[in-house]
């Protein structure tokens, strides 16, 4: 069944599909998104781990393979809201360093732009949705900005323990820039520190896009269709404009959503996958895909974390999941011998006890007795630090279809993904200097959390660049064979930085997203 | 508005406790409730029980008293897009009733191999442990089903789960839990 032809269908209520959902409407654009899990409202935010997990996805339409298999499910959203309503809102900027990466080092690849051409936009999306840090103070590592619009959030010992350490060993730490509310901001209330923040904030002060881009958008009347699953996007016979999508309602009963514009929001996974179904006579390969390029590049942060345990009351309850202070003293890509790569570094952070991040996983190697012995221990005096880690883009790490079904009948794919040994050598190198760190704060007793390497964020599939010979988009997200469908989210990354992504998504997608606007009638199909 | 204020507001907006049944009945209850009323079992035979409870009590002292049968029978019988299983997000394919399956029918027939022929709650604590940190490794000769250390991390997340996730976990450590909406049933 056809609906009614509209100006921008967006697929997926995430960071970048609300965003771009915010700005069209308001532009007085008429904006569908289509999300493929529920509406979840404020009320539906429970604080406890177990609770919270029912906003990530149950049952993914990906294999996992390769020698460091993707953790999907953990990092994805699923629902109105997207990742970004278990963010853990740490606001953090790429530097210039990470869109030049090919030019300045012959490795992995150059952005079509570069940090001045975003850097605007960081300052808009803070003063859209809020941003507590100390811009001044990061300026040691970055060209001059606007002010954030709030103040550092509050400190507690569980992050002041490791800024000291790191200042004893020459790293300096700044407050983080996160993406709550040191003070009342625009009406939403000031952060209470309980920590309940990687479950969604339910009181408005983390900008989750309930509070921030789905509010704006549905005021300026963009409509949101919930439990609606996106199986194709639809494009004329000549294959040169996309007219709309297929997609499942909450009734599982199949609708077409035509549209002038196509905006793919479903994160870096989930774009080539539909792009790729979507294929037809005039785009074999999948849509925009000429390159041949589409699903590859795909990429992964990994965390080095380090555990400290004291004797005292380092106030571990106290916080929020995002982090006190950050350092970017080793974000130069040849910071580490033999590791190419940024390293990121982040502290202080409220603890739970259960779910992958609580305090029960920090001796994952105890149980029993012993288990309960350590919980008691930990229970005040644990802490931790966490070094994030720049994989370098690897055309092997990819997305494609495979065998089997999902449960519209469309192809599953899978997601091949390994680290290259830069990556596993700086992963190696971060848990020194963690243990060095930790040496320098004093603690009783520390150690690092290792396991199997994690995968963390996701970025790639749908790269940006300057032609379709290179990249599947341009740096606004436009493909280049397509004009009326936009790619949106971290999938248009060509490198990855160390830094958490969310602000440079919504910079990013800030800045696409105005460009849709201005050029609407050279690009509308 | 004080941190209080908003507190009691967001209280209780939303339906946060399992739905059991009981002689008919829906009802809402903690596991820990659900055992103590010895709600009958949906999913699970009486031998998985069993060999549950008993290698959740051995990664976590007070796992089966706080109901990790129950609550982990009571998550097979709702739709996976309701689940609160740490299996959910460590991407096990839905539904997840087949891993657990495959998960207790590995402990067991690995623990018959290796012992006699008795089953993982008829060892005892010694030869559990023993077994259980073997598993971890993922040293247990001839093995079959879903990979020993990874059903060691989902079977340990869900014995954590149920006696330190919840609020009573919580006042039980001795750590404040402080919720803007807290779970009903202090679960």
């Amino acid at each position: 069944m056809a609906t009614e032809k509209i100006d921008v269908v967006i697929v997926g209520a995430g960071a970048s599909g609300t965003l771009y959902a915010s700005v069209l409407a308001k532009a007085g654009k008429k904006v569908v998104l289509l999300e493929s899990g529920p509406d979840w409202q404020l009320s539906d935010l429970i604080s406890s781990d177990f609770w919270g997990r029912r906003v990530k996805p149950a049952g993914i339409p990906f294999l996992l393979e390769g020698k460091n298999p993707y953790g999907y499910a953990y990092q994805a959203g699923w629902g109105v809201g997207g990742a970004a309503l278990h963010y853990f809102a740490n606001f953090p900027r790429y530097m210039p360093n990470d869109f030049k990466v090919k030019s300045e080092h012959n490795r992995g690849l150059d952005w079509p732009i570069s940090y001045a051409d975003i850097a605007p936009y960081y300052d808009k999306v803070a003063a859209e949705i809020g941003v507590s840090g100390d811009a001044k103070a990061e300026e040691i590592w970055r060209p001059k900005g606007e002010p954030y619009p709030m103040p550092p959030m509050k400190t507690f010992r569980n992050g002041d323990v490791w800024k000291k350490g790191c200042e004893g060993v020459g790293i300096r730490m700044v407050p983080a820039a996160v993406g709550m509310n040191s003070t009342e901001f625009k009406g939403r209330p000031p952060c209470i520190y309980d920590g309940w923040c990687h479950v969604g904030c339910p009181i408005g002060a983390l900008a989750n896009p309930q509070v921030t881009y789905i509010a704006d958008a549905k005021k300026a009347g963009a409509e949101v269709r919930a439990l609606s699953t996106v199986t194709r996007v639809l494009t004329n016979p000549a294959g040169t404009k996309v007219t709309g999508v297929e997609y499942y309602d909450a009734k599982r009963e199949k609708q077409v959503q035509e549209a002038s514009v196509v905006v793919l929001a479903a994160w870096s996974a989930q774009n080539p996958r539909l792009m790729m179904i979507s294929a037809t006579d005039r785009h074999p390969k999948g849509l925009a895909n000429s390159s041949g390029l589409l699903g590859k590049y795909m990429m992964a942060h990994y965390a080095s974390g380090t555990w400290a345990l004291f004797d005292d009351d380092v106030e571990n309850h106290m916080g929020t999941v995002g982090a006190q202070y950050m350092s970017y003293d080793r974000y130069d890509k040849a910071s580490k011998k033999d590791a190419f790569g940024s390293t990121f570094i982040v502290a202080g952070t409220a603890l739970k006890t259960s779910d992958l991040g609580g305090f029960a996983n920090a001796r994952l190697d105890l149980f029993g007795p012993k288990l309960t012995d350590f919980m008691k221990r930990a229970k005040r005096g644990i802490t931790r630090l966490t070094a994030f880690g720049e994989e370098m883009p690897n055309v092997e790490n990819r997305i494609e279809l495979a065998d089997g079904k999902d449960e519209f009948g469309m192809p599953l794919a899978k997601i091949i993904h390994s680290f290259d040994q830069d990556a596993v050598a700086l992963w190696n190198a971060n848990f020194e200097e963690g243990l060095t760190i930790a040496k320098a704060t004093g603690a009783k007793e520390f150690w690092s959390a290792r396991g199997n390497q994690p995968t963390i964020h996701l970025f790639g599939g749908t790269i940006m660049g300057t032609s379709a010979g290179d990249s599947i988009t341009d740096s606004y997200g436009q493909t280049h064979e397509i004009s009326n469908l936009w790619v949106a989210g971290p999938g248009l990354f060509p490198t990855e930085g160390a830094s958490n992504p969310t602000y440079t998504i919504f910079a990013v997608s800030q800045r696409g997203a105005e460009q849709l606007v201005s050029k609407w009638g050279t690009i509308a199909g | 508005m004080s941190e209080i204020e908003r507190r009691a507001l967001m209280k209780g907006a939303a339906l946060s406790a399992l739905v059991f049944t009981a002689s008919g009945a829906k009802v809402l209850l903690s596991p820990r409730q659900a055992r103590a009323q010895n709600i009958a079992f949906k999913t699970l035979t009486p031998e998985q029980v069993e060999t549950l409870e008993a290698v959740g009590e051995t990664l976590v002292p007070g796992s089966k008293q706080a109901g990790i049968s129950h609550f982990v029978d009571q998550q097979l019988s709702v739709p996976p897009g309701e689940a609160l299983l740490e299996a959910r997000i460590l991407n096990v394919r839905p539904p997840y009733a087949n891993f657990y399956r495959a998960a207790l029918g590995a402990v067991d027939k690995a623990s018959k191999a290796h012992n006699g022929d008795r089953g993982f709650a008829q060892l005892k604590d010694d030869e559990r442990f023993a077994f259980v940190d073997l598993m971890r490794q993922n040293k247990i000769d001839g093995w079959q089903g879903p990979a020993g250390p990874f059903v060691y991390l989902i079977l340990r997340s869900d014995a954590v789960d149920v006696v330190y996730g919840t609020m009573e976990g919580y006042a039980a450590l001795g750590i404040p839990y402080m919720p803007h909406i807290a779970p009903e049933k202090r679960w």
